[in-house]
């Protein structure tokens, strides 16, 4: 995570700032003589007044970032620390708030509707985080080696879909897609085929892996796509000079060299995808399959807002979260050792 | 003593030397066949297909009556050609509050949201990047984590605290969530790092510059590109958010137009209210997304996404 100081930073040590001031105001004052060298304990002397000078300043530094960390302790750290709060209440009808230690979580641990939807969530994200950054990585490589003709028109187009909320892009797959009246299913219906029922239980969670596919696929396409226009040039041409084949070029210098930007894309990706809601949660009027619990986070969502059960929902959404970022986590630490910089 | 007065950093020279990256070099010295070409466009072109046929099919259905939607071939115009007559309905339907006012209410959150966070993001990453302040490296571990915290985890119990501190149904409450925004922090951190020259810092400071004016007079302009980036992508990703206003908004005067859509979506499911509800949602639909589609045409050039990932080139 060291990642803050840019590749590009040359870090400048503390002790050369007051030389350099002095540097400024020569350069400045060119025609002027240059001063004797001064004693010893005077240049000490100086040098400690510099740190002081430096000290004071650098804690205005506090102030930048200071606006930032109020609102993020106000609306992030402050609701965060009170979900696991009331994780460790339970609220009855009669009896009113107790404090019930890790009865919230072995409920959740132990209930199989979290499970369920746990292990289908797992599913969509295995399925659809692959696919998509394959398909990502193919067109950005083709774009950015300029393989296809007009790769201006189709980025762009391509980029489309993340000017579409997911409420909308799920509500135009959906009417495309629904039972009877859809137009894919007319188009089946009136080549004589069956309904393919695209919202039935075999093809449900298929269905929201195209729709996650169609939303979040141009996006991955442009953070690639940039990254590896940074590649440098010469790597590649010293590669075409010794015969290198193209495929060559790609899998063993290009994908490399990108490699961190890989490994962000799949976390932001999985992140995501682990917290998949607004498309079962649209879908479920018209796709009866998506049950109370189809994700964790639609199971949480009824818990909350329809049981009312917030101190249960908040143990699933610690949950949820721990798995969340412990799978991101070791992911970005398994990277981290096999050489991969981020 | 002068021949460390100016210090070139090590990337502008590399590209004064390269100018251009591997992107530039002609395609015929890879030696591809043109067949290889060739399949590639028509990737290119299968993919284009995928993209657009939801937009099209959208296009095409917001000029239908809501008898038509369904009834007639959905890739193609049916006859009576109603476009007009759908998005007045969409603009002047109040049954379940007004379409202009969720247009209106989207537009200030995503403004504010995405002022906020360029704003914020734009000091701290500054501060991260040019300050050696005590609690430095904990504070900025404190976002690196927050990157990784989905927000499920802390929507329900954002809206409990709300409703202890009766802010729940607030516009506060819907946009100031999206001004945290842990990317914008570290992508504002690494380019000030590698944009905002310490030497012109500290220059400004020995002519008796205050903090405050070099941040505004010499650390903002140098990152404009980083700015307009940021700003673009909490602008969208605040006007697309569903599942946060979801949570802790239930008041339909301040709807966002993704909840809006969400329940005339539900309605056109439900038998009866479906006829009079599928033209104007599927036209209400195609209207939310028209601004941001503008705006990527105007801000086009810009766009910088691959600052996401650290790059400052892109």
């Amino acid at each position: 995570m060291s990642a803050g100081a840019g590749p590009n930073e040359v870090t400048v040590h503390p002790l050369c700032v007051g030389a350099k001031v002095t540097q400024v105001s020569v350069s400045e004052a060119q025609d002027h003589k240059v001063e004797p060298p001064p004693s010893v304990a005077a240049a000490e002397a100086a040098r400690r007044r510099q740190l002081a000078f430096q000290r004071r300043r650098d804690r205005r530094g506090l102030l930048f970032v200071l606006p930032f960390f109020v609102i993020f302790l106000m609306f992030l750290v402050v609701p965060l620390a009170y979900s696991v709060y009331t994780s460790f209440f339970t609220t009855r009808m009669i009896g009113g708030t107790v404090f019930s230690g890790f009865s919230n979580y072995t409920q959740a641990l132990s209930d199989g509707a979290f499970w369920t939807g746990m292990g289908r969530t797992f599913l969509f994200a295995a399925i659809q985080v692959p696919v998509m950054v394959v398909i990502a990585t193919f067109f950005a490589t083709i774009f950015d080696m300029g393989v296809a003709r007009f790769g201006g028109a189709f980025r762009a187009v391509f980029f489309l879909p993340f000017a579409v909320p997911g409420v909308v892009a799920t509500a135009m797959w959906g009417s495309m897609l629904q039972t009877r009246v859809g137009v894919f299913v007319r188009i089946f219906l009136d080549l004589g085929l069956p309904d393919p029922n695209f919202f039935g239980p075999g093809h449900l969670l298929g269905v929201i892996v195209v729709i996650a596919i169609w939303e979040w696929t141009g996006f991955t396409i442009i953070l690639l796509y940039t990254a590896l226009k940074s590649v440098p040039r010469d790597v590649v041409e010293s590669a075409i000079v010794d015969g290198a084949a193209f495929s060559r070029i790609v899998t063993r210098i290009k994908l490399p060299i990108i490699r961190p930007a890989i490994v962000l894309v799949v976390i932001i990706n999985v992140i995501g995808a682990l917290q998949l809601f607004t498309e079962p949660y649209l879908l479920s009027p018209m796709a009866p399959n998506v049950s109370s619990n189809y994700t964790p986070t639609v199971y949480m969502y009824n818990e909350a807002f329809s049981a009312y059960a917030y101190d249960f929902a908040a143990a699933i959404a610690v949950v949820l979260a721990f798995i969340i970022i412990i799978i991101s986590a070791a992911f970005l630490l398994s990277q981290r050792r096999k050489g991969a910089l981020v | 003593m002068s021949s460390a007065t100016v210090r070139v950093r090590p990337s502008q020279a590399y590209r004064r030397r390269n100018v251009g990256v591997s992107s530039d070099i002609p395609l015929h010295l890879y030696g591809l066949r043109r067949r290889t070409i060739n399949l590639a466009t028509l990737a290119c072109g299968l993919f284009t297909l995928f993209t657009l046929v939801p937009i099209w099919w959208i296009f095409v259905s917001s000029t239908k009556t809501a008898t038509n939607v369904n009834a007639t071939f959905g890739f193609w115009f049916a006859h009576p050609f109603v476009l007009w007559s759908n998005l007045k309905e969409v603009v002047s339907n109040r049954e379940d509050g007004s379409y202009l006012q969720w247009l209106g209410n989207t537009a200030i959150y995503a403004a504010i949201g995405g002022v906020g966070a360029t704003v914020l993001s734009a000091m701290a990453g500054y501060g991260f990047a040019r300050f050696n302040f005590r609690g430095k490296n904990i504070l900025f571990i404190a976002v690196m984590i927050a990157l990784l915290i989905p927000i499920v985890a802390f929507a329900v119990p954002l809206y409990l605290v709300y409703a202890k501190v009766h802010l729940d149904s607030t516009m506060p409450a819907i946009f100031i969530p999206f001004m945290i925004s842990p990317v914008s922090v570290y992508l504002m951190r690494v380019y000030a790092g590698g944009s905002v020259p310490r030497e012109l810092i500290d220059a400004a400071r020995v002519d008796g510059a205050g903090e405050a004016r070099i941040f505004v007079r010499i650390a903002v302009p140098l990152m404009v590109p980083a700015l307009a980036t940021v700003f673009m992508l909490n602008v969208v990703s605040s006007w697309n958010n569903f599942f946060l206003p979801f949570i802790v908004n239930n008041s339909p005067k301040l709807y966002t137009l993704t909840q809006g859509l969400q329940v005339w979506f539900w309605h056109t499911n439900i038998a009866g209210t479906a006829e009079n509800f599928t033209a104007i949602t599927v036209a209400a639909s195609m209207i939310s997304i028209t601004p941001l589609l503008l705006m990527f045409i105007v801000l086009q050039r810009y766009w910088r996404g691959g600052l996401l990932l650290g790059g400052l080139t892109g």
